[in-house]
């Protein structure tokens, strides 16, 4: 383990091959607890969606926006529960975080311009006679 | 290297040292899974265009209702199921990544088996509501030549009225079912991947490879591709059966 790729140096450290946790020990049952507790978060919130999506899809008529933006928020928070805490995201350094992040920011452009744009299609449609509202 | 060894190291970016404190294999992991991320979602985007610009579209209610064992009328319970099974997996694996930390191989082996049988079931589910789905008619490319339209009016709510369905019922769930069997086809591709190489994991570890290197990053890194998995499930769920 003495010589390193020029780039890549020593990453020996990175691996934790030191100092190693006793899967007994209680910062280690601790931890399998907290995941324990994360995935009870997650079912809850999949609970309530569904529940959301069985009693409401009918009833909402022109506020089924709403709906759909509880589900979005409740899906979101889903994936930052999973990102940060499975995927240990949360423990990472903050560079790293912000890497991963930023970027899919571009989703909250991407959604909103082409779901803007179907809407818009149907609106054109709809207008020119080739599509009568439903 | 002069000026490196005379200058004030005071950033992690003058080279020797990972600047993110991560390894390279985990971060190329991560690269991956954000090229993934817009991949799917890019998919999952273009659905919503499609179905935004749709002057009728199937009721994910009246599509999703059967439960095997004969149940026809168990709107969104089998997927809860299948949701349910991938989170409790993705559960086990971060548990196998735990105990790698921890080096305790037999931990590592007990709750990889675990995760590879919640994969297996999942994609047995899901295997199950494709079969389902053809036998009512629904396939890529179908209700175009109007040849096996009967199970049509099931897919849309009871509030559609005859002549709405008949202008636009078979092109909406034309394109309802591309989307769909497209879109999840290309997920289970990823889950059949992933457990493929969650046993090649399981392999390693069962052979000590892991104990011999003295880490067992590839547990760690397999686990970040099947919490992605996971994680797009979650947005298909949602934008599928939800919204």
């Amino acid at each position: 383990m003495s010589h390193f790729n020029d780039y890549e140096a020593d990453q020996s450290r990175l691996y934790n091959i030191g100092h190693v946790e006793d899967i007994n020990s209680e910062k280690s049952k601790a931890k399998v607890r907290g995941i324990w507790k994360i995935t009870a978060i997650l079912t809850v919130i999949t609970i309530i969606e569904v529940a959301l999506g069985l009693s409401l899809a009918d009833k909402m008529g022109d506020y089924r926006w709403v709906l759909n933006l509880a589900f979005i928020i409740l899906t979101i928070a889903k994936a930052l529960f999973i990102v940060s805490n499975f995927m240990h995201l949360g423990d990472e350094n903050k560079g790293m975080k912000l890497m991963i992040y930023v970027p899919l920011t571009l989703f909250i452009w991407f959604i909103i311009a082409f779901l803007a744009d179907g809407s818009w299609w149907l609106e054109i449609s709809q207008a020119l006679g080739y599509s009568h509202p439903s | 290297m002069s000026t490196a060894a005379v200058a004030n190291k005071k950033t992690k970016w003058m080279g020797g040292e990972s600047p993110f404190d991560i390894s390279y294999g985990k971060m190329m992991m991560w690269f991956f899974l954000m090229s993934d991320a817009f991949t799917f979602g890019a998919f999952l985007i273009s659905y919503g265009t499609i179905r935004f610009s749709s002057p009728l579209w199937p009721d994910p209610n009246s599509v999703f209702r059967a439960f095997p064992g004969g149940f026809e009328n168990a709107p969104l319970m089998f997927v809860s199921l299948m949701t349910f099974i991938l989170i409790v997996s993705s559960v086990t694996m971060v548990l196998a990544v735990h105990s790698g930390h921890c080096r305790d191989k037999r931990g590592v082996v007990k709750w990889m088996l675990w995760t590879i049988l919640g994969g297996i079931a999942f994609l047995s589910c899901q295997a199950w509501e494709w079969v389902h789905l053809h036998h009512e008619g629904a396939w890529v490319g179908a209700f175009r030549d109007g040849m096996n339209m009967e199970h049509l009016p099931n897919f849309f709510s009871e509030n559609v009225d005859a002549e709405t369905l008949r202008l636009y019922g078979a092109d909406a769930a034309h394109k309802f079912f591309n989307f769909f069997f497209a879109i999840t086809g290309f997920h289970g591709f990823h889950v059949l991947s992933g457990v493929i190489f969650n046993i090649m994991i399981l392999v390693f570890t069962m052979n000590g490879v892991f104990d011999r290197k003295g880490h067992y990053e590839w547990v760690e890194k397999c686990g970040l591709y099947w919490h992605f998995v996971d994680l797009v499930w979650v947005f298909v769920f949602t934008c599928f059966y939800l919204l």
